[in-house]
């Protein structure tokens, strides 16, 4: 694999030298992460309700209060320069994403539950959401007008994400169904099998599973569903992490990615970079983030994290990653080799 | 109460690695097993006063067939043995069951299910499994062998799949493998251990536990191509690490394989290049050069390694006495002590010195006076104050030696025998009635994975009240009715007591059986199934 | 189990009888005689149900939730039919259903394993050497139940494959009090009694095992044999009863407000079992130990028990009979308010909840109060103790009464605690 050829002032990326550069403190657990578009931002979900934005890389921290549950969902139109976050509550809000203190733009009621996860369309007119209500539902960007309703799935809907063209969304449920949607027509064109993630605990009669991150290439050649697989038992957590790798074309499965050394968690955030390698972050048994390389079901890199990892963000510029953590910290890891 | 955790350790060790050259017994050396095993039992003061005495010949009979051929005798062995005048009648009989097939059959049951635990046969025959067991008993093959083979996870010889099959029932799941083999080998039940040191036994740490999951961690299951197997697949590498999830600083441990309270394994530093006999590769199961699974079954069966001795000796004792020296049979340690440490000390240095010999172990056991005890108080006295052993434990008979008796009580066992018998009468009827018994032994059977208690329902009365089967052999017109009402009278209600209960009646049963019968002689079936559903045919006493 | 008691005492031993007065005829065994009608038709027979929902349930996601701080986590509040009491959103069925039931919301049980804490919950004390106490079904099947009674006094009916509990909840009261188990709640196999066997034929066999049975256990009784015979006498009643399990006749959209599901069916089953005059039945949803995912799994869990039993109480009130059932939902403990790094909930027993309804308990009462992130009792701390002394009042029984074990006096309710008279009505 080759690196990019970087002008001289500039570091290479190097996914094996991936080190820890900053980490800013919040008062509460953290659930999920995201830059925004123009990587001046990074934005975090907490358990006590508030959203968490610090600045890029000064780490200056402003709260957004107004939800009143977790908020596990962020997007963002870049045209509009919003925020869209989504609460276990069901309710939906947009804020701007600059300024000293943002206010809700939008106070949706998009779902009856838990949203679970947002996504922009790429040319940011529409947002997706989806959640417990076992919809997936379409927004008009800006002006919050529901445009559709997708119904098909028949338990909770974990994840959605847009395809690089816009042309189609993606949304994986709790039972590893991953529904493909041509977004013009609201119709279901096919579906790509992820029931490798889910699994009913027959002992603890439960259901466990859904892609708990998903993401695709910035081509669209490939689309990751991450979360946890192999569980044995589901109330102590005892599985392991695992990123679905599925090439787009034939949506059939490419790949199974692994730790390479077995870890018991759950994968909970990944992204392609650009570059081609595959990021994930995931906690359980202590956190850690994996790096693999497209051909290898094994990683090739790991760095053992300071705590539990709950999602995973990339950078627009493609050098920084951002995971929030169980510790109410939010850390900044650096791809690039250190400079000289 | 608490002690420190070095007096603990040391106490633990102590326990644990007993020298094997050290004489455990008070008494003379020289004195048979079972002399000693009875003087060590009736040491306490009040143990006379209690003393039950011998059971009757009857009681003894049944007992020892059960026990020994799984299940009860005829009523014409019975007649021989109350008739049989020799002093060293119980001593022969003892004999003559130990070397009988019906032994090795018995044996087979017993320890498939203690091993097994009735976990389905979705990877290798039953039927070769069990063939297997049968052998290793009839020939009475040291034990510590045995189990060396079972535990080899070698399953390259098509004819010899009962080497893997230990792992493959457990879907190859090294979590499941090490919690069972410290349960049912080892007398361990470590499982709590595997998250954190275990909350209540000081004893059992996470380090046992993963010192015993180090030896099977680096394996999978893998449908081999080439040998057209479901083998068990090694690495040569994986280090075995673990977290408490207590500890707030997460700290992580290695472990090295070692069995519990036992040696670390000595692992020798292998030539990079030469790290595979077999190198892994898709569908085919790797074996390495050095391999960690393949030493497992010899740590747990070598001589100076107590707990697989200790735990082995507690299921003998069990399966005759009807209690384990320490219950529960998982609950080996310091906080538990047995009942009567010296002879669990006796019986496992037994099994060091005597190479494992089980049929030698049942063979003293059965000669004790504790074994052949009367479960019947000794009159005036306080059950309930009785010192243990004093009087013999009543213990429900297993779902198979209760399926297998049925068998017996009704005649079928009889009949096929003489109907099918050919060379081999004893193999012939068990695999011909063995669907018959699978009906009751599911219905009283715990579920597969667990250990078997004694929980009555009310599902196995109706079963035992209801099913067509039980009625069809009870029936007019069935075997026991035909034979039993081709008799006088006399002999006729003598014959049911002892088909079924295995004893003469006494004269109120014999004259309430006569006016029965007489007045009803159709329904002798219901006289017989009243005494098969008593407690006295449900129970071994 | 090795609880040898070779207890001759008469309350065991069956009076002699002759095979001569064998067929037909009433014979004043109990057991195969009708039923007796008058405790029932007087409204004097009471019953229990017991909703067990296994593992830990979580208050918070429950009975005393506690949104927007720190240990709530991110469910909401809802109310009730009760202006001023608010319980999990989890619950909306239920909610509609709380002026019929009484929350305690300060029970402190101090023991945070499985086994130990369920038994201080089924009964009212913890553990102690040298003495087992009954499980609830065990003492209220022998002070509320007739002996005439056909069905078992204690019927529990368990998740399928989950297996029975132990012979040994009936403790001293003797094993004809233990539970008898329904695997999924399905009718026993073998239930009908077979076409070739007559009344009389049935009767005179039973005699003749009940006269064997009594010889064998004159010298040799212990509880296991005890336990044998008595499931006899359990599968004859059972048999009786047997057109108590086949709910086809139900409606059917009474059996979709149950749900088709295992727990739905199961409540149903127990209203027909209590309607037929069971005297204490447990139903047993599982399972809440959710020490990784509490929240999505309490989601799912509650999701399956809120509507069929919000269903059956209100089944159990058309039908005249809740007035004269006292309901209990319980639990072996809570769940600690820290959430931990699996989005988890821990074995809590500090601070918890238990939710009653019917015989002698006031609808709409809470009683007890933990602080603003229920990390402790603040107001009315009680144990199962307490709960104890409450369920004997609530049925009309004197918790202070005695059992006796050889002369030894048992209470019926750890003499140190009393009765939340709060929630008496």
């Amino acid at each position: 694999m080759s690196f990019l050829a970087a002008p001289p002032t500039a570091p290479a990326i190097d996914p094996t030298k991936v080190r820890e550069v900053s980490s800013w403190p919040h008062t509460s657990p953290l659930v999920c992460a995201r830059f925004d578009p123009s990587g001046a931002f990074v934005f975090a979900g907490a358990q006590d309700n508030t959203i968490v934005r610090w600045t890029v890389p000064e780490g200056k921290k402003v709260v957004l209060t107004g939800h009143k549950s977790w908020v596990r969902s962020l997007a963002f139109s870049a045209r509009d320069g919003l925020l869209f976050s989504g609460d276990y509550a069901g309710r939906l809000l947009a804020w701007p994403v600059a300024g000293d203190a943002p206010a809700p733009r939008w106070d949706i009621t998009a779902h009856r539950g838990w949203i679970r996860a947002l996504a922009s369309s790429p040319d940011s007119r529409r947002l997706a959401s989806c959640g417990n209500d076992h919809l997936v539902r379409l927004w008009h960007v800006p002006d919050g007008q529901p445009l559709r309703t997708l119904d098909g799935h028949d338990c909770h809907v974990y994840n959605v994400a847009f395809h690089p063209d816009g042309k189609w969304l993606a949304s994986a449920d709790l039972k590893g169904n991953v529904k493909v949607w041509d977004v013009e027509r609201g119709e279901c064109v096919r579906e790509l099998d992820a029931r490798i993630l889910h699994k009913y605990d027959g002992v603890f009669r439960a259901d466990i599973g859904g892609a708990r991150g998903m993401a695709f290439d910035p081509e669209g050649k490939y689309l990751a569903c991450c979360g946890i697989t192999n569980v044995s038992n589901a109330f102590a957590g005892v599985g392991n992490p695992l990123v679905v790798l599925f090439d787009w074309a034939s949506g059939k499965q490419k790949a199974q990615l692994k730790p390479r050394a077995p870890h018991q968690g759950t994968a909970w955030g990944v992204a392609i970079h650009p570059l081609g390698f595959i990021l994930a972050a995931g906690g359980g048994n202590g956190g850690e983030l994996w790096v693999w390389k497209p051909d290898d079901p094994l990683s090739w890199h790991t760095l053992k994290l300071a705590g539990n990892a709950r999602d995973l963000s990339l950078h627009p510029k493609g050098r920084l990653v951002a995971i929030p953590c169980h510790d109410s910290r939010l850390r900044l890891y650096d791809l690039a080799s250190a400079a000289r | 109460m608490s002690m420190s955790r070095t007096a603990l350790l040391a106490g633990v060790l102590s326990l644990f690695l007993l020298p094997c050259s050290k004489a455990a017994a008070p008494a003379v050396r020289s004195e048979p097993l079972h002399v000693r095993i009875d003087r060590l039992i009736g040491i306490d003061q009040d143990f006379a006063r209690y003393d039950a005495g011998l059971a009757s010949d009857s009681e003894f009979l049944r007992r020892v067939h059960i026990d020994l051929a799984g299940y009860i005798p005829t009523s014409a062995q019975i007649r021989a043995f109350l008739a049989d005048s020799a002093p060293d009648k119980r001593r022969r009989v003892i004999e003559q069951l130990l070397n009988s097939p019906e032994y090795a059959r018995n044996m087979a049951q017993v320890f498939d299910v203690l091993l097994m635990e009735r976990r389905p046969s979705r990877h290798v025959p039953q039927a070769d499994w069990h063939e297997f067991l049968r052998q290793a008993f009839l020939n009475n093959r040291p034990w510590d062998e045995v189990v060396r083979e079972i535990l080899s996870g070698d399953g390259t010889d098509p004819k010899k799949r009962h080497r893997i099959k230990f792992f493959l029932e457990r879907d190859s799941d090294p979590h499941l493998v090490s919690r069972d083999i410290s349960r049912l080998l080892l007398g361990m039940n470590l499982q709590c251990a595997q998250c954190h040191d275990h909350p209540r036994i000081e004893d059992y740490r996470q380090e046992h536990y993963y010192g015993l999951f180090a030896f099977v961690s680096r394996m999978t299951a893998v449908q081999d191509k080439n040998k057209k197997l479901l083998l068990l697949s090694e690495k040569a590498d994986g280090e075995t690490t673990y977290q408490s999830v207590f500890d707030p600083k997460k700290i992580t441990k290695t472990a090295v394989p070692r069995v519990p309270f036992g040696p670390a394994l000595v692992e020798p530093l292998v030539d990079k290049a030469k790290l595979y006999v077999i190198a892994p590769a898709a569908d085919v199961a790797a074996v390495p050069t050095f391999s960690r699974l393949a030493r497992l079954a010899g740590a747990i069966t070598q001589r100076d390694y107590l707990p697989f001795r200790r735990n082995l000796a507690n299921r003998l004792w069990a399966h005759l006495m009807g209690r384990g020296l320490f219950e529960p049979f998982d609950n080996d340690h310091s906080a538990n002590p047995p009942s009567h440490p010296e002879v669990l000390d006796l019986l496992a240095q037994e099994l060091a010195d005597n190479g494992f010999n089980i049929r030698a172990i049942l063979r003293e056991l059965a000669l004790t006076k504790t074994y052949q005890r009367s479960s019947i108080p000794r009159p005036g006295t306080d059950a309930k104050q009785a010192p243990l052993y004093a009087i013999a434990v009543v213990k429900p008979l297993s779902p198979e030696q209760l399926a297998w008796s049925v068998m017996q009580a009704t005649g079928l066992l009889e009949s096929y025998r003489k109907a099918y018998g050919g060379k081999d009468p004893e193999g012939e009827a068990y695999r011909r009635l063995a669907p018959s018994a699978a009906l009751f032994i599911n219905a009283f059977a715990n579920p597969p994975g667990q250990p078997q208690t004694f929980e009555p329902r009310t599902d196995q009365a109706l079963l035992l009240a209801n099913h067509p089967s039980l009625r069809s052999w009870l029936a007019p017109g069935s075997t026991l009715a035909t034979r039993l009402n081709s008799l006088p009278l006399p002999t006729r209600v003598e014959e049911l007591y002892l088909s079924v209960l295995g004893r003469l009646p006494d004269e109120e049963e014999r004259k309430e059986a006569t006016e029965f019968l007489t007045r009803q002689p159709k329904d002798i079936g219901d006289l017989a199934w009243a005494l098969l559903t008593s407690p006295e045919f449900r129970f071994n006493h | 189990m090795h609880c040898n008691y070779a207890c001759g005492s008469s309350d065991h031993l069956l009076s002699r009888r002759s095979f001569l007065t064998a067929a037909g005829g009433a014979l004043g065994l109990g057991l195969l005689t009708q039923p007796s009608l008058a405790r029932v038709l007087n409204g004097q027979q009471k019953r229990v149900l017991v909703i067990d929902l296994h593992g830990g349930v979580s208050q918070l996601e429950t009975w005393d939730p506690k949104p927007g701080t720190n240990t709530g986590g991110p469910f909401q509040a809802i109310p009730t039919s009760v202006p001023g009491i608010h319980i999990s959103e989890l619950l909306p069925h239920t909610a509609r259903q709380m002026h019929r039931m009484a929350l305690v919301r300060s029970l402190n049980t101090a023991e945070d394993d499985h086994g130990k804490g369920a038994i201080i919950m089924n009964t009212g004390r913890r553990q102690e050497p040298g003495l087992t106490y009954p499980h609830l079904g065990s003492a209220c099947a022998r002070l509320l139940g007739d002996e005439s009674n056909p069905l078992p006094g204690y019927i529990n009916i368990t998740p399928h494959g989950t297996g029975g509990v132990s012979v040994a909840d009936a403790a001293f009261l003797g094993p004809r009090f233990a539970p008898v188990s329904l695997d999924d709640g399905k009718a026993p196999q073998n239930i009908d009694r077979p076409a070739d066997l007559t009344a009389a034929a049935e009767q005179t066999r039973q005699l003749l095992r009940l006269r064997a049975s009594e010889r064998f256990l004159r010298r040799r009784r212990t509880a296991q044999t005890e336990a044998y015979t008595q499931t006899y006498d359990q599968a004859v009643g059972l048999m009786q009863k047997k057109h108590l399990f086949n709910t086809a006749n139900e409606p059917e959209k009474l059996r979709d407000r149950y749900g088709r599901h295992d727990f739905g069916r199961h409540c149903l089953l127990a209203r027909r079992l209590l309607e037929g005059g069971a005297t204490f039945v447990k139903v047993t949803h599982t399972n809440y130990d959710t020490h990784h995912e509490n929240f999505d799994f309490h989601l799912e869990q509650l999701g399956e028990f809120d509507l069929p039993f919000a269903t059956l109480l209100e089944d159990l009130a058309l039908r005249g009979l809740l007035d004269t059932t006292l309901v209990i939902v319980q639990s072996e403990f809570g769940r600690t308010p820290n959430i931990n790094h699996l989005y988890g909930r821990d074995h809590w027993s500090r601070a918890w909840s238990v939710a009653l309804a019917g015989c002698g308990i006031k609808g709409g009462a809470v009683v007890g109060k933990t602080n603003a992130n229920g990390t402790a009792v603040v107001d009315r701390e009680v144990n199962a103790g307490h709960l104890f002394h409450t369920y004997f009042k609530a049925l009309g029984l004197d918790p202070k009464k005695n059992f006796y074990v050889e002369q030894r006096p048992i209470p019926l309710a750890d003499p140190k605690a009393s009765a939340i008279t709060e929630i008496l009505a």
